[in-house]
């Protein structure tokens, strides 16, 4: 018998998900080649993924994982496939990734410790209370656009909902909202020419990390001498394993509640808008019974966008994966769209059909310890912002293209105009 | 009728509480605890219910 070829050795697949061009295309070229792959090499070896940020010499490459089954079963083994290498595609610098992965780069047991700190604020049923605050900020939002007639719908809904939402839970006061807003941005959207407005993509990082970092430090302060009702009290009254968060910790874990909180639901609903223009007999199926059917759209609007189309994990040793011999500290990336697009579980998932039901989508991940936390509040921005849309602005559509954003991380929408009746006309 | 908890694979999402509050809370400290590990036969239909919720799979049936 013959010893599996390591990672200096071993043959790269033929398939392209490394370049550049891929991850600047569209989302249905990108299913091209990841339904070959699903078909015929579910887990395959590939090149390091092209990057101008970070060259890491070490990176011989990644395992590919895109079929559902396979997502979900290297989510679950979380013993074998370990977050706290990384979770990113991307190769990036250290302090990159420390500034700005918190929690979900952490394996058991301080990831299950820190994580029971925040978790109660995002319960179903804490969730359920707030949901007033969440209908009330997708009003405000809608508000501000319901007499223009045109807006930028990226802009001026799908960004703010989530970011207005998240930072009343965590406690970030108004002067804040926007500057977050737009270096949060930065983290999914460096490859993208139009979100980094020509900057260099490293330095410009390094600098959104620094302003992050003063404000989470500002409000740190805040908190500590004057503790509040919020998640950001909580983290600095958390004692784990008998110690206080370091500064940089919670720094870091505040970064990844702005990021997760405003980029995700971000996508969602913008690609929910573009679904529901390019899908009128889907559209007009909702309205028909708005509160009832919404739901079941909310899921089938998260399966369509896949607002996170990669992460990444890391071999704790050698085992097997899909009839595939992993060695000990290789990076096996999930693609999630793959998974979303996978036929032997959806039935036509080229199709957006609002009463899929089940709906075992992966958008929150395929099921293991870093489930994403805040989907019951991602769910409740969906329904409140889609039917505060579809009953004030009913004939509301996105006119001309969108643009979308190059990167391997967020499924990214920049700008996608929507044009309506003005409300009361 | 036994609800068996692997806290290994619990996330404390709180779907099992969203579907039994009687029988799972999330504490404030983000820990599940079980109200009533052994309920009686008359809930299996809901104990059922809030086991497949259960993203994570952190909850089973132990007879």
């Amino acid at each position: 018998m013959t010893a599996a070829p390591s990672r200096l050795d071993r043959p790269y697949d033929p398939a392209d998900l490394s370049s550049q061009s891929f991850w600047s295309g569209t989302a249905a070229d990108r299913e091209h080649v990841f339904a070959e792959l699903r078909r015929h090499r579910p887990v395959s070896w590939h090149p390091p993924v092209e990057s101008t940020l970070f060259d890491d010499p070490d990176d011989r490459g990644f395992w590919a994982v895109v079929r559902h089954a396979d997502l979900v079963e290297v989510t679950k083994r979380h013993e074998d496939f370990l977050s706290g290498e990384g979770i990113v595609f991307d190769s990036m610098p250290k302090e990159l990734l420390d500034a700005g992965q918190g929690f979900i780069a952490l394996d058991p047991p301080r990831h299950t410790k820190i994580r029971r700190l925040l978790a109660s604020a995002f319960t179903p049923r804490q969730v359920a209370r707030i949901n007033d605050r969440i209908v009330a900020n997708a009003r405000r939002v809608v508000d501000g656009i319901a007499e223009k007639g045109e807006a930028d719908f990226v802009a001026e809904v799908a960004a703010l909902v989530p970011l207005h939402n998240v930072c009343d839970m965590v406690g970030v006061p108004e002067e804040h909202r926007l500057t977050i807003l737009h270096e949060a941005e930065l983290v999914g959207g460096w490859r993208d020419a139009e979100v980094m407005h020509g900057q260099e993509p490293l330095p410009r990082l390094l600098q959104a990390t620094v302003t992050m970092l003063g404000i989470a430090m500002e409000l740190t302060a805040q908190r500590r001498a004057d503790p509040q009702d919020d998640l950001l009290t909580a983290l600095v009254q958390a004692e784990v394993d008998g110690e206080r968060l370091t500064d940089a910790e919670i720094a870091s874990f505040f970064n990844l509640l702005m990021i997760a909180g405003t980029d995700t639901t971000r996508q969602s609903t913008s690609h929910g808008m573009k679904a529901l223009t390019d899908f009128p007999d889907q559209r007009d199926w909702l309205t028909g019974d708005l509160p009832a059917r919404m739901p079941s759209a909310v899921e089938e609007v998260v399966r369509w966008a896949t607002p996170i189309m990669t992460f990444r994990r890391t071999a704790a040793h050698d085992c097997e994966l899909g009839g595939q011999q992993v060695t000990a500290g290789d990076k096996v990336v999930m693609f999630y769209a793959s998974a979303n697009w996978d036929t032997e579980v959806f039935s036509h998932p080229e199709r957006l059909d609002l009463s899929r039901s089940p709906n075992p989508h992966v958008s929150f991940g395929g099921g293991g310890i870093h489930h994403c936390l805040g989907n019951q509040l991602a769910r409740r921005q969906l329904a409140a912002t889609f039917t505060e849309l579809l009953t004030r602005l009913p004939d509301i559509g996105v006119v001309g293209e969108p643009t979308y954003s190059s990167g391997t991380f967020f499924h990214g929408v920049n700008a996608m105009t929507v044009r309506f009746t003005p409300e009361g006309r | 009728m036994r609800i068996r908890h692997d806290e290994a694979r619990c996330a404390s999402l709180g779907s099992c509480e969203a579907v039994a509050p009687t029988l799972f809370a999330v504490g404030a400290d983000g820990v599940l605890t079980l109200l009533d590990p052994s309920p009686d036969e008359g809930q299996r239909a809901l104990v059922q219910e809030a086991v497949a919720a259960c993203p994570t799979g952190a909850l089973s049936l132990a007879d």
